[in-house]
């Protein structure tokens, strides 16, 4: 009963044994301008890790760095120049959403002009001095 | 020694330390790949049956691997290489079959087998008699031709298991199966290769 079964596992063995002793003949054989060629690729490749190593510890910490900034800037605003709350009411996150929008931000480049403004509204209506 | 003298110290031997990281990390890289790279071109090779093909599939699978993968633990890389190198054969494949549509739809098919010589380029290093080499030669087109005509999944279980020599595990892991299929895959390629080849290699 297993004598078929052990003559057919001898031959799967035998076919496997023939088919890798003759496939190492053929990379045995290859010829010298594959070879060349591979050694070629593999160096571009290596090449790659160059190019893939890790970028500056510190720039990791730039988009971090910015968000504090603009919060900083976001506080310093609200608070007012004096120490003063410069605007009324709780502080939402819609707000800081709204001050780290491009728009606003350029809003805070020209902070002195909307100091002036409000200083010279708080003035007309007599409410300075 | 100053406090900033200190500090320097420190980080200049840091770097040292990454550096020869660095440098032993791409040694061991290129150890694994020079071991690898000659039987995955012609495992490459008898799947795409182009040898020039053959060597773009196999560079790029070594680029990709150095790119994405060469920090994962050493052990890893070789199912690791031959998943990307299989992809890219399976790729290739379904690149011929687009190409040969349209080759068709302009009356110019072609059949894949065009100028494939295995003979070609295999001068024979063991000084073997031209007969000898001859034998040698036929036997191993008719294992190509055998392993061409197998199903993709079963050609590709039987190469890596017996021409890579990756165990059960590592071949699911190259082909993204479980270990079920490598194991039902690589038995039917051998029952058909029996089957094919028996009777030529008696």
């Amino acid at each position: 009963m297993n004598e078929p079964m052990d003559a057919k596992q001898k031959e799967n063995e035998r076919i496997v044994e023939k088919a890798k002793a003759l496939f190492d003949d053929s990379v045995d054989s290859l010829d010298a301008a594959t070879l060349s060629r591979l050694n070629q690729g593999r160096h571009r490749a290596l090449a790659e890790l160059q190019r893939a190593s890790p970028v500056n510890p510190w720039l990791r910490w730039v988009p971090a760095t910015g968000i504090a900034a603009a919060a900083l800037l976001a506080v310093m605003v609200m608070r007012g120049p004096d120490g003063v709350d410069a605007i009324d009411g709780p502080v939402t996150a819609s707000d800081f959403e709204m001050l780290l929008e491009e728009d606003s931000l350029d809003m805070l480049e020209e902070l002195e002009f909307y100091f002036w403004l409000e200083a010279s509204d708080l003035e007309a209506n007599g409410n300075v001095g | 020694m100053t406090a900033h003298t200190a500090d320097f110290a420190v980080s200049c031997s840091r770097e040292h330390s990454t550096g020869t990281k660095t440098l032993q990390g791409e040694r061991q890289l290129n150890q694994f790949l020079a071991e690898v790279e000659r039987r995955a071109l012609r495992m490459a090779e008898i799947a795409v049956r182009d040898r020039d093909d053959a060597l773009d599939l196999v560079q790029d699978a070594m680029i990709k691997l150095a790119r994405n993968y060469a920090a994962r633990p050493s052990t890893e890389w070789a199912p690791l290489f031959f998943r990307i190198l299989q992809n890219g054969i399976r790729d290739w494949h379904r690149r011929q079959k687009v190409r040969n549509r349209v080759m068709v739809w302009f009356g110019r098919a072609t059949s894949g087998d065009d100028d494939y010589d295995v003979t070609s380029n295999l001068p024979d290093p063991a000084g073997r008699t031209p007969d000898e080499q001859l034998q040698t030669n036929e036997a191993m087109q008719q294992l190509e031709l055998a392993i061409q005509n197998l199903p993709n999944r079963q050609r590709e279980a039987f190469m890596l298991r017996t021409f890579q020599g990756l165990d059960v595990a590592a071949t699911a892991t190259a082909m993204g199966c479980s270990d079920g299929s490598v194991k039902t895959h690589y038995s039917r390629a051998i029952h058909s290769l029996r089957d094919t080849l028996g009777e030529h290699w008696q």
